[in-house]
């Protein structure tokens, strides 16, 4: 089953067109890579599948974008599509709060009050990214001081507390070391048997370890898709190929 | 030595001698008045309604001290909340509004406005019109007109300077934007506002004209009546140097003044270093 699918969808920055008449679908329970050179829309598709991209001055799209079946620009509460559709960002950020709030940022916010419910769910979630053991005696310090890749997981937490059904990334192993990424990497593939995953990455190596769809785009539109396998060795386009060998990026 | 090492040095030398020369104006002000105000202070000075023929020439400055704090009690209430306001919808609503830029431009100009006619403003509306006197009350408006525009844009400048993926990860939660702004920005932003309000506050403390037409007098016991006048520090100085009662009890006056000015200085500085650690953090 499809969890994301879009057709002729388009968007734009004031009258600079970013997206161009995308029509692509991501599969559910796996992880779907999105690479292609800076700049060429990969971040805006993400956020406007979570209707995040809104919150930028003058953005505008047309076209159809459903995920799970729904319309998601015909949904009133934007909320409601955010919380669905989960997103990690490229810069390891936490919230300024404890670690054990930086989870429970969103559930308290959505209106669970229980103690006990509140702590399982940081205990569920920091288990998930493999947080738990390392921060377990100190989730009332500050989030701020923790590593990088450390902050990044946390950052998989914060957003799986919310049970989203589709979660983004936007490479979010950019700034890691390889230790933290191969961690990382295990976790995605773990949370695919759940979830729909998509990944923006600039290291091809990554979508290789990890995706089993990939998808090439280049100024704004998808060029190329493909199980990743097929699409490494034997690109159809003369432009994916060129990528690949390193011509352009 | 070449010549561009001499154009460098002959920089750096003026970089100097303008920093020093402004640490020295300050410094000569501050120990002019130690010498010329410090020996009059003592408690009676600060504890004291002010007595003598003319009135002022013995006693103290009580009544004086507590006037400008009420004063600024009143500006802060009148300018604090509206202020909060405008600066959060400017800074986290503004730019999809095009009224924003408007409001930026007329928040400016409000700052440009000489402070004697923000005074005939409130004396008109308050005095005046709502038929308050000179009062207290009056005299709190004037000032929080005055410095209205100042606590709006220090509030908006430190909600813009919190990161902004802070907002967009938040919001990514499914939380509204308020509720990010409540638990985030506010609280990230808080010492930078804190800092604005306070610079705000030594401005309104200091400030003569808008209080002269509004609230202030000779004397009274400033006993934080609202529709009462009262007297304060800026224009006690100004009565003991103009009708040359006592400049021996002016400068005195005028010392405390800027002692109570360079502490709040030193809160605001202390507030934007804790501005800085949080953002490293």
């Amino acid at each position: 089953m499809n969890a994301v699918e879009m057709s002729n969808f388009s968007a734009w920055y004031g009258r600079k067109a970013i997206l161009d008449n995308i029509s692509i679908s991501f599969v559910n329970r796996s992880i779907t890579a999105i690479v292609g050179p800076s700049g060429c829309g990969k971040t805006t598709l993400l956020r406007s599948i979570n209707r995040t991209a809104e919150m930028e001055y003058a953005f505008s799209c047309r076209g159809d974008l459903q995920v799970f079946g729904k319309q998601v620009y015909q949904i009133k509460e934007v909320d409601t599509v955010r919380k669905q559709v989960g997103m990690v960002y490229q810069i390891p950020l936490a919230l300024p709060l404890s670690i054990r709030e930086n989870v429970l940022f969103g559930p308290r916010y959505h209106g669970i009050r229980e103690q006990s419910r509140l702590d399982y769910i940081v205990e569920d979630c920091l288990r998930k990214v493999a947080l738990w053991d390392e921060v377990k005696d100190r989730q009332c310090d500050a989030a701020g001081r923790l590593s990088g890749g450390q902050k990044q997981r946390l950052a998989m937490a914060r957003v799986l507390a919310v049970e989203p059904q589709v979660l983004l990334l936007d490479e979010p192993c950019s700034s890691l070391d390889p230790a933290s990424t191969g961690l990382i990497e295990e976790l995605l593939t773990s949370l695919a048997e759940d979830l729909c995953v998509v990944i923006v990455t600039h290291n091809l190596f990554q979508a290789r370890r990890i995706a089993r769809q990939t998808l090439f785009m280049l100024d704004g539109s998808v060029i190329e898709t493909g199980p990743t396998d097929a699409l490494f060795s034997n690109p159809l386009d003369e432009r994916t190929r060129a990528f690949f060998s390193g011509l352009i990026g | 030595m070449n010549r561009r090492r001499l154009v460098d040095y002959v920089q750096l030398g003026f970089y100097w001698l303008s920093g020093l020369s402004v640490l020295l104006v300050l410094l000569a002000i501050i120990a002019y008045l130690v010498w010329r105000g410090g020996p009059q202070i003592n408690l009676e000075f600060l504890l004291e309604r002010p007595r003598g023929t003319p009135l002022g020439s013995a006693g103290g400055i009580f009544p004086a001290i507590k006037g400008t704090l009420w004063l600024v009690f009143w500006a802060l209430f009148f300018s604090v909340p509206s202020g909060l306001v405008t600066a959060v919808f400017l800074s986290e609503y503004g730019s999809r509004w095009r009224i924003a830029g408007l409001l930026n431009l007329m928040i400016q100009s409000m700052a440009g406005i000489p402070s004697i006619i923000t005074g005939l403003f409130a004396y008109a509306l308050g005095v005046v019109q709502l038929g308050w006197g000179i009062s207290l009350l009056a005299g709190g408006l004037a000032l929080g007109i005055m410095i209205f525009p100042v606590i709006a844009v220090s509030t908006r400048d430190a909600l813009q300077a919190v990161d902004n993926n802070y907002r967009l990860l938040a919001c990514s939660l499914g939380v509204s934007e308020l509720y990010a702004l409540r638990r985030i920005i506010l609280p990230r932003a808080m010492p930078g506002i804190l800092a604005g309000i306070l610079l705000a506050t030594g401005y309104a403390a200091g400030a003569t004209a808008p209080i002269m037409v509004t609230a202030a007098a000779i004397i009274s016991s400033s006993s934080g009546a609202i529709f009462e006048p009262v007297m304060a520090l800026p224009y006690h100085l100004y009565i003991l140097f103009n009708e040359h009662i006592s400049m021996d009890n002016a400068y005195a006056t005028a010392l405390i003044l800027v002692v109570i000015l360079l502490i709040i200085n030193m809160m605001v500085l202390w507030l934007r270093s804790w501005q800085e650690r949080i953002k490293q953090k």
